[in-house]
């Protein structure tokens, strides 16, 4: 009996769509997976379904109406992003900002950090599968800052509370004795984080060596922030080009060895415990009374022409504000530079050769927020 | 086998503490004063008139250009009762592209216009969008019922 | 032995049987359905939130509100399922469950049927489930569920052989198949006693059978977002998740009878079938309790980490077990030596680190000061 070879068994990879509403991704993000069994062969990153044309909006805003926007692009580190925009039109105005200003806008900004890397801790626990424990903990914390928040500023999620030259009103008279009870209630929730999955065994078998970046790969991709330092890349804004007052404070940077997952984790929650020190002695060192805005406060903000590029070290990394004025008080062209839109652009070379569920778990370590992929 | 152990620890620990649920419909949360909700006008007790004069200070500033003002000469200026020359005659805001970014606040120099910073003002679902865009009464009302004393004002 | 409740005195075996498995269907669906109340309620605890509380006190009446739910939703069918394969699917895997409650002892007198290998029996039927998965999973002609039904097949043939084979361990010791007699074995020490090793084996094995957390792989939430289920709806669904907290159920009863002593152990036979059945039930619930805090505790293996640790960890450890066992029969060595052994292989198996398994001790963080500017950034 002859065997019909032209007949024979069509073996095809099999594309596997992450869509728009997916579990785990994170956000309206599209990945098309195309697997070989369980190995994935080649990512397929689809964005833009959040793009909003915040670009062009803050083009026709002034530089008090364009916080709001700033807000909303970055959705889980407003106060980065915020400090940036206003940063950017202070050095074009040539204004500088009373140093109470400073010290508020560091511990806000600082504390803000710590909520962002709580809702990190929160998401890739339910990426790796726990039953939404890590969530719950994680939130616990982030309501509480978020109190403080909303007591400061009004609102819990989309502050508006820094403006050109400091801030848009004084602090509530227990403001630093309310910050003070949040991080005692922090620090039990990073403890009880780290307790809870750090040094588990099955976690730690799903971070390790998956992912891994050389540092190399990280500088040539544009990588910043938590991810850049996890690949042993010793770099942070913070210290490396201080702005606002960072140099007054001493903190330490982890840096991490092998750029996996697990490092990317480890240096996430270690910079928590970093934030909490910095908040301390910020809070120390602010002084008690003084003026939130300069005396000589221009009552219309009008920016004389030029361009100029900012730069913070947000949580996800390198949150940059390149701003072109013509005179006037509209930016004529206000970019923004996101961290999430270039450590996503290596999702496709982290993820070939790893497990499908590898995938989540590498998404889910980039930490992106979809509003500032897409802005 | 310990961290799994360490992790079972964990949430024995959180098992024997106190929830941290707030029931909400049954209980409402203390707002702090400078809660923003949605933005409301203020009524002028003394002379028993809105405070705001239609002058568009803050339809101009507003982002999101969701404010529609429209002024009238006051006739209680003409008999004396009062000082203010206009008066507002209709103010539409829609809460639907209101950002509650407090520049209209900022910006107002009567000092007419607060937000909310009461449940009232969060709890504010319609089935139907073109409900969410309130006329001048509605945005009186609280004020006038003396329910809300908006927090940060100028 | 017939089913003889105190008042009800049938002599005709078939319909007794038939009675019988009637009112533990009906027991056991209302026991399901309060199963998600207590596991969302102990969950929730350990979230340090509320669990339901708003459908009736203590929200006791939230599994008929999700019952009723489930039953009105609308029977959504992919036009291109297999009309078969599709169909059958949930009966496949829950007609499998209920039939292991034949031959289960709730206390010395009721059972609805004596099967001299109660045991094998019990084993048989509940690996009977995988083809409903596989079915489920192929004829839902969807890629998450082709995938889900393939890890649920993988994950429930490789994991019944160490659950067997722990089995086995106990049926040396015992001499006898039977669960009846296997419980009369332990009117003076429980069997956990003398098989640590072989107890935790079937832990193991039992969490991956049930396919829950750390296990769960075939319905990964996160990743393939339902897996296997993600076709049906309704009551076709209710109806999976069901069979998931009998299959608990009927490995919990398994557990409390053959290692925790059942009914007999501490007090013997003679103290009523009342005081029994809160035995065998208190028994279970530890069993229970345990599932769903792990539940709510440890991530989700990958898959490849689950097949190694079924096949070279759990398989090798089984055969151990299996090994001091006979060594103890043969050479007729007391019974304690079986403690020893077991216990150091349990103690073995536990230290086992599963990081030690695969990967090598790693540096940890390095930390830079901030008051030095970087000497070199790589």
């Amino acid at each position: 009996m002859v065997l019909e070879q032209d007949h024979a068994l069509e073996v095809v990879d099999m594309a596997i769509n992450m869509g728009p509403q997916h579990p785990s991704t994170h956000g309206v993000f599209r990945m098309v997976l195309v697997v070989d069994g369980e190995k994935v062969v080649d990512v397929t990153p689809h964005i833009g379904y959040m793009h909003r044309g915040g670009e062009k909006l803050m083009e026709a805003m002034d530089f008090r109406q364009g916080i709001g926007f700033a807000d909303r692009t970055e959705y889980l580190a407003q106060f980065s992003a915020e400090l940036a925009y206003v940063m950017a039109v202070e050095r074009l105005m040539g204004i500088e900002v009373p140093e109470r200003a400073e010290y508020i806008r560091v511990i806000l900004t600082e504390m803000n950090r710590l909520s962002s890397h709580f809702m990190f801790m929160g998401a890739f626990g339910i990426d790796s599968g726990l039953f939404g424990t890590s969530f719950t903990y994680a939130f616990r914390e982030r309501e509480a800052l978020q109190d403080v928040f909303e007591e400061v500023s009004g609102d819990r999620l989309m502050y508006a509370y820094f403006r050109v030259g400091g801030l848009a009103w004084e602090v509530t008279d227990n403001f630093t004795q309310r910050v003070h009870e949040v991080l005692r209630g922090t620090q039990q929730g990073i403890r009880d984080l780290d307790d809870l999955m750090t040094h588990n065994e099955i976690f730690m078998a799903r971070c390790q060596n998956i992912g891994a970046f050389t540092a190399k790969q990280a500088i040539a991709n544009g990588m910043s922030g938590p991810l850049l330092r996890a690949s042993g890349v010793n770099w942070d804004l913070r210290r490396d080009e201080p702005y606002s007052v960072y140099d007054r404070f001493k903190f330490q940077i982890p840096v991490g060895n092998y750029g996996d997952v697990y490092d990317r984790y480890l240096v996430r929650l270690e910079e928590m415990r970093q934030s909490v020190s910095i908040i301390e002695q910020a809070l120390e060192q602010l002084p008690p009374e003084g003026p939130i805005v300069p005396e000589k406060m221009p009552r219309r903000l009008r920016t004389p022409p030029g361009e100029v590029y900012t730069k913070v070290e947000s949580p996800r990394g390198e949150w940059g504000v390149y701003l072109v004025s013509k005179g006037g008080d509209k930016p004529y062209r206000m970019k923004m530079r996101s961290p999430s839109f270039c450590n996503l652009s290596a999702l496709r070379e982290m993820t070939i050769g790893q497990f499908l569920a590898d995938a989540v778990m590498i998404l889910g370590s980039m930490d992106i927020v979809l509003g500032c992929v897409d802005r | 086998m310990l961290g799994i152990v360490k992790s079972f620890g964990m949430t024995v620990r959180a098992a024997l503490r106190k929830p941290v649920t707030v029931q909400y419909p049954l209980v409402h949360r203390d707002l702090p004063n400078r809660d923003r909700a949605f933005p409301i006008l203020i009524w002028d007790e003394e002379h028993d008139e809105p405070f705001c004069t239609g002058c568009h200070a803050c339809e101009r500033a507003c982002p999101v250009e969701c404010m529609t003002v429209v002024m009238k000469d006051n006739p209680k200026h003409a008999t004396g009762e009062s000082k203010r020359r206009k008066i507002i005659d209709e103010f539409w805001i829609d809460y639907g592209r209101c950002m509650r970014c407090n520049i209209c606040v900022e910006v107002c120099n009567f000092e007419a216009i607060g937000m909310n910073n009461t449940w009232a003002g969060h709890e504010l679902s319609r089935y139907d969008r073109s409900r969410l865009v309130m006329d001048l009464d509605g945005l009186l009302s609280q004020s006038k019922a003396k329910k809300v004393e908006p927090g940060l004002r100028a | 032995m017939l089913l003889s409740a105190p008042s009800i005195d049938i002599s005709q075996p078939a319909v007794s049987a038939g009675l019988g498995l009637f009112v533990i269907t009906l027991l056991m669906t209302v026991g399901v359905a309060y199963a998600t109340w207590y596991e969302r309620k102990i969950v929730a605890r350990i979230q340090q939130r509320l669990g339901p509380n708003r459908a009736g006190p203590f929200g006791l009446l939230q599994p008929i509100a999700d019952m009723l739910k489930l039953l009105t939703k609308e029977d959504l069918r992919p036009a291109t399922a297999d009309p078969i394969a599709w169909e059958v699917a949930v009966f496949g895997i829950f007609v499998p469950a209920f039939l292991a409650f034949v031959a289960v002892p709730f206390t010395a007198d009721w059972l609805i049927a004596s099967l001299p290998l109660s045991l094998i029996y019990l084993l048989s039927v509940s690996g009977l489930s995988f083809i409903g998965f596989l079915m489920a999973g192929w004829g839902s002609d969807s890629k998450y569920a082709l995938l889900g039904g393939m890890r649920a097949a993988a994950q429930l043939i490789s994991y019944e052989i160490p659950l067997i084979l722990a089995m086995v361990g106990l049926v040396m010791v015992t001499h006898s198949a039977d669960v009846y007699a296997i419980i009369l074995f332990q009117d003076k020490v429980p069997l956990i006693v003398w098989q640590p090793l072989g107890f935790l084996i079937f832990l193991t094995a039992s969490i991956a059978e049930l396919e829950r957390q750390p296990f769960d792989i075939p319905t990964g939430e996160s990743e393939v977002a339902g897996g296997v289920f993600i076709e049906f709806s309704g009551i076709r669904w209710s109806m999976f998740q069901l069979t998931s907290y009998v299959n608990m159920y009927v490995f919990s009863l398994l557990g409390a009878f053959v290692f925790l002593g059942g009914w007999e152990w501490p007090f013997g036979r003679d103290i009523g079938w009342g005081y029994q059945l809160l035995l065998t039930i208190t028994k279970m619930s530890i069993f229970v309790v345990f599932y769903v805090w792990i539940r709510a505790t440890l991530p989700r293996l990958r898959v490849d980490q689950l097949m190694t640790y079924a096949w070279k960890v759990l398989i090798p450890f089984a055969l151990v077990q299996i090994f001091f066992n006979g060594l103890v029969i043969v050479y007729d060595l007391p019974d304690v030596f079986l403690l020893v052994t077991s216990g150091a292989g349990a103690v073995a198996l536990v230290t086992l680190v599963y990081r030690s398994v695969r990967t090598t001790p790693r540096k940890p963080l390095q930390m830079f000061s901030s008051a030095e500017p970087a000497r070199s950034v790589v």
